[in-house]
């Protein structure tokens, strides 16, 4: 890992030689300017000043149209607040348990869906065109959409897909989106589920949020499915190997580099879930965007705000170096 | 041994069978929530609120879609402008992704200099860093010292150069990958034979690229329609706000007026991605696959 980090972006460095004609030296200087100015600008400078908000009690105050920012150096303080603040590590193991559990079965789902979608059947083409519909929809619709679908009467659709499979009578209508923990009942399990933070609530809305990612998850799989040799299923049949070992044997170390490409972007996707969770739940699902958000714009504590807002921006960019050592090995 | 061919036979119809009913299975999974929005949208109140669920508006009305377009209506002015908005600010950023992305993705596929690959790394970790880790400082830059000077909160060009800023780096990164499949002779032959560099992208490989830049394109497009953190931050009035703000005050405040109004909103918001992404839906794979841009 490190080498690679070396060879990346150390290495370069020390390469004084210029592979470029002179005269094309203005052309890339002027074509990369502008993107590279906007990038940091707009995106590291903001990271950095965040790290300095982190250590300062810092306020927005803004008299009469004018905006102005106090701050005051309290050092580590805001770290250390949330170090100690039993609500943060709350919100931190839901986060993970959201991540965790919408991955599995993304992954899950997602590898079946294409199976299926990889034998021949009528109508393959069309199918296969509609699966893309759910990763259109923008996901301040799904959130609308999926409470709609919730909605905690009889009359909402999943309580009558309830009514219709004799699981519920129209007189006692589930509301689902409640924090209540799951497995209550259940000894051990019941405990270690109200630990983690794993509510009915925070369940159904990881089913409405793996709604708009499995089939695109398929889509990829599909096309990761399509690219392996097909005699490689041929030899292994004259060996004698059933459907079950061709899949453990062949199809799945052959999807390995799709699946690991959708594991780390899907991993920093969730671990940032903000959209349907603040509009469903408000913030009674404290996960850490939902967090970060709360502290800043409700609160109006910048310093702390920009304290998580930091650890979580540090936390992605690590996830995203393993990715680009992953990107880099396959390029090799 | 004619018993084992029927046998076969059997087998073989019945997992045509399965078959068939796993993709019923998945198709329904996938239609019907979207569906589900749409009937919500086209119903009446009472076929709403009717015990025990009533599965198909008897009759349906599009009175909600008429109210969006009426300008009488308050909720119909939020609707234009947020649409209004939403056209404007995704297809201005994905402009200026383009026209600055395009250039920059052909040189780091085209030449060797110092810090090249830390470019490309930086412009692929622009694209994965999270909002939420940027929302906080952004604010307090533009409220604190820039809108004093120069007003940008609440306005659209806010949201264009925010968006522009993650959404640069993906094309970046995506255009890269096609130029680097492009070969080089063809440029370096028409450059022999007296074009300029400039002539060369423009004439000769960007044509070849076309694909990609659709590609891109509609990426870039469909990232800034579906954003919604940035635009909850620095929007508050009809003068900046973009639809996924509009669907998200419609259906929670002082706006709110029935399911059916909502669901009609998140239709409408839904529909210009969906009809694209139908549309595009190979090219849109394939993007995803080079770029594995958004899982």
């Amino acid at each position: 890992m490190l080498k690679r980090l070396y060879d990346y972006f150390v290495h370069p460095l020390t390469q004084i030689e210029f592979r470029v004609n002179r005269s094309d030296r203005l052309f890339v200087f002027l074509s990369l300017a502008p993107s590279i100015l906007i990038t940091m600008v707009v995106v590291f400078l903001p990271l950095f000043y965040a790290l300095y908000l982190s250590f300062n009690n810092a306020e927005v105050v803004v008299i009469g149209g004018k905006g102005g920012v106090q701050t005051e150096w309290i050092g580590l303080s805001n770290y250390f607040y949330f170090l100690q603040d039993k609500a943060f590590w709350q919100g931190v193991r839901v986060t993970t348990y959201f991540t965790m559990v919408s991955l599995a079965v993304e992954l899950t789902l997602g590898i079946i869906v294409a199976l299926v979608l990889n034998q021949e059947f009528f109508g393959r083409g069309l199918v296969r065109a509609l699966l893309i519909l759910p990763w259109a929809v923008p996901t301040v619709v799904n959130a609308r959409l999926w409470g709609l679908i919730y909605e905690p009467q009889s009359y909402g659709a999943m309580n009558g897909l309830f009514q219709l499979l004799g699981l519920t009578t129209p007189d006692n209508a589930i509301n689902f989106l409640t924090p209540v923990p799951i497995f209550q009942d259940v000894p051990i399990l019941g405990q270690l589920m109200g630990w983690i933070g794993s509510t009915s609530a925070i369940n159904w809305i990881i089913l409405a949020d793996t709604w708009k990612v499995i089939p695109v998850v398929a889509l990829l799989v599909l096309a990761g499915l399509q690219s392996i040799p097909l005699d490689l299923y041929e030899a292994a049949k004259v060996d004698g190997a059933n459907n079950w070992q061709l899949f453990w044997s062949i199809t799945l170390p052959m999807l390995r580099p799709i699946l690991l490409v959708i594991l780390v972007f899907r991993t920093m996707e969730l671990f940032r879930v903000f959209d349907i969770l603040y509009i469903l739940m408000a913030y009674t699902i404290p996960v850490v965007g939902i967090r970060t958000f709360q502290e800043t714009f409700v609160f109006g504590l910048f310093g702390r705000g920009s304290a998580i807002a930091f650890l979580i921006g540090l936390f992605i960019l690590l996830i995203a170096l393993v990715y680009i050592n992953l990107i880099s090995l396959e390029d090799e | 041994m004619k018993n084992q061919d029927t046998m076969r036979l059997w087998q073989y119809r019945l997992s045509r069978v399965g078959l068939y009913f796993l993709v019923a299975l998945i198709l329904i999974w996938t239609l019907a929530p979207f569906t589900w929005l749409f009937i919500t949208s086209i119903s009446t109140q009472a076929k709403l609120n009717a015990i025990p669920i009533q599965w198909l508006p008897n009759p349906p009305t599009f009175e909600h879609y008429v109210a969006m377009f009426d300008v009488n209506n308050e909720t119909s002015l939020l609707f234009i402008a947020a649409m209004r908005n939403s056209i404007l600010v995704a297809t201005t950023t994905t402009f200026i992704c383009l026209l600055f992305g395009v250039p920059a993705a052909y040189s780091l596929s085209r030449f060797v200099f110092p810090a090249r690959n830390i470019i490309v790394m930086a412009m692929l970790a622009t694209r994965l860093l999270p909002t939420i880790a940027l929302v906080v400082p952004f604010y307090i830059i533009i409220v604190g010292y820039i809108d004093p000077v120069f007003k940008m909160f609440d306005t659209p060009h806010n949201l264009i150069i925010l968006y522009s800023s993650f959404i640069i780096g993906l094309v970046v990164w995506i255009m890269r990958g096609f130029f680097t499949a492009i070969p080089r002779d063809l440029e370096e032959q028409a450059m022999v034979d007296g074009a300029t560099r400039l002539q060369a992208l423009w004439y000769i490989i960007l044509p070849l690229s076309f694909p990609g830049l659709v590609t891109t394109g509609l990426l870039a497009f469909l990232l800034s329609w579906d954003e919604f953190l940035l635009a909850l931050v620095f929007s508050r009035t009809p003068a900046a706000f973009t639809m996924p703000y509009f669907v998200f005050v419609v259906g929670s405040s002082q706006y709110y007026q029935s399911p059916a109004a909502v669901a009609a909103g998140g239709f409408l918001a839904a529909l210009p991605p969906v009809i694209l992404a139908l549309i595009f839906q190979e090219r849109l794979i394939g993007g995803l696959t080079d770029g594995a841009v958004k899982g």
